[in-house]
């Protein structure tokens, strides 16, 4: 795995913010993975970065530890960054795949409102991750391959950001595009 | 052949539908001299790959139906085959996505669709056919108008030095682009917008920037000048 230092010191902190209930750090952690996931374009910094903000999104709202399931699903869900830490530790890419692997099918295995509410998370996850990484330059529809997002979700978020207010140093002058625009229609 | 054609990309597209402004686009093919073309790529993006999403099935129907009204093309429609698209794509995409190098690798930037609608505009421009690409996403416009702003942008974001072959991006230079803030543009100036009070050419503006289209609020407010 590319990055893997990165990734290690990121889920080892993630840990410890989980331990000090620090939402806020853990999606601060998740921020640090943007730039990883954008250079490398590799799909276990793309499942961590989801991974981890997902996390911080779950922790933050207390109800769902209220519902069925909840138990199994969050040691599943440590247990496999735990278990993550040590393949990275160990080189172990298979290893790595396969704890990653484990907290999609965790998910599937839920049932009830628990299974709709995560479910709905790590979508919204992978959208927010999305627009992060499109603001970091990679085009659109890129962006929505890398992380198995469709381009009317990326569109539509990246579109309530400030990503469409940063300009090129040297832009094309707005006059010359609506002037081309309006001579095509004449 | 005597005529003009837009090529689309798929953001433009998704602007407009997302919006609930895909009559504006029958509209202005209706004025317009040419055609509205999407390339394959393009067409899996918008329509067969969300059709099968129930959360964007009716987009995906609704540009259908342009499909099926005629006001969106197929590459066939002016006898050029899929095949060659893709082929021109692929050299496109693999220039692109190798031109900007970080001391460990180059940067991944664009895919098929936008490679595909850009190589479409290529071979149009080869047989002397007068075309555009109208694409509303930031990456692809700044690689074809300005390269070396990109590769500023790119390692601010990235926190890395990148090298830059521009000589990639040679041919991509001819590629001239509007995005749907200049189609809007073009309706309301047209007499297409039916809405008739209030502020709507801003309101327009800011409906196709919420949905994606890359346009400052600065670059709004001149083109609401040029009313």
């Amino acid at each position: 795995m590319e990055e893997k230092e990165n990734i290690l010191n990121i889920l080892s902190k993630t840990k410890e913010a989980i331990k000090e209930g620090d939402t806020t750090k853990i999606k601060s952690l998740s921020n640090q993975t943007t730039n990883t996931a954008s250079l490398t374009q590799d799909p276990e910094n793309i499942a961590i970065a989801v991974i981890v903000y997902s996390l911080s999104k779950i922790l933050e709202r207390q109800g769902y530890s209220q519902l069925p399931g909840w138990d199994k699903f969050y040691r599943l869900y440590i247990n496999s960054i735990d278990n993550s830490i040590k393949a990275l530790n160990n080189n172990d890419e298979k290893l790595l795949k396969k704890n990653l692997e484990a907290i999609r099918l965790g998910i599937n295995k839920l049932s009830g409102k628990l299974k709709d509410y995560i479910q709905d998370v790590f979508r919204k996850a992978s959208i927010n991750k999305a627009s992060k990484i499109y603001e970091h330059g990679l085009s659109m529809e890129k962006t929505a391959n890398l992380l198995g997002i469709t381009l009317y979700e990326l569109a539509g978020y990246s579109g309530e950001r400030t990503i469409n207010e940063i300009r090129p140093a040297n832009p094309t002058d707005v006059k010359s595009r609506i002037k081309l625009a309006m001579e095509l229609f004449r | 052949m005597n005529q003009k054609i837009i090529v689309f990309d798929a953001g433009t597209l998704i602007s407009f539908s997302m919006n609930g402004l895909l009559d504006y686009l029958r509209e202005l093919k209706k004025i317009f001299n040419g055609k509205f073309i999407v390339t394959k790529e393009v067409h899996h993006e918008i329509i067969d790959n969300p059709i099968t999403i129930k959360r964007f099935e009716l987009e995906a129907l609704k540009l259908k139906q342009l499909v099926n009204e005629g006001v969106l093309e197929l590459p066939s429609s002016i006898g050029f085959k899929d095949v060659d698209i893709t082929k021109k794509a692929e050299e496109i995409m693999n220039l692109a996505n190798s031109a900007f190098i970080s001391p460990n690798r180059p940067i991944h930037l664009i895919e098929r669709g936008e490679s595909a609608a850009m190589a479409l505009v290529l071979m149009l421009k080869e047989k002397s056919i007068d075309s555009v690409l109208a694409v509303d996403e930031r990456t692809t416009r700044s690689i074809v108008e300005t390269p070396e702003d990109l590769r500023i942008y790119l390692e601010k974001k990235l926190h890395t030095k990148l090298k830059v072959n521009l000589d990639n991006f040679k041919e991509l230079r001819n590629i001239k682009i509007i995005r749907s803030a200049e189609l809007i543009y073009v309706a309301y100036k047209r007499g297409i917008v039916d809405i008739k009070i209030g502020n709507v050419l801003d309101a327009l503006l800011y409906a196709v920037k919420f949905k994606g289209c890359a346009i400052s609020g600065d670059e709004i407010s001149q083109i609401e000048r040029m009313k």
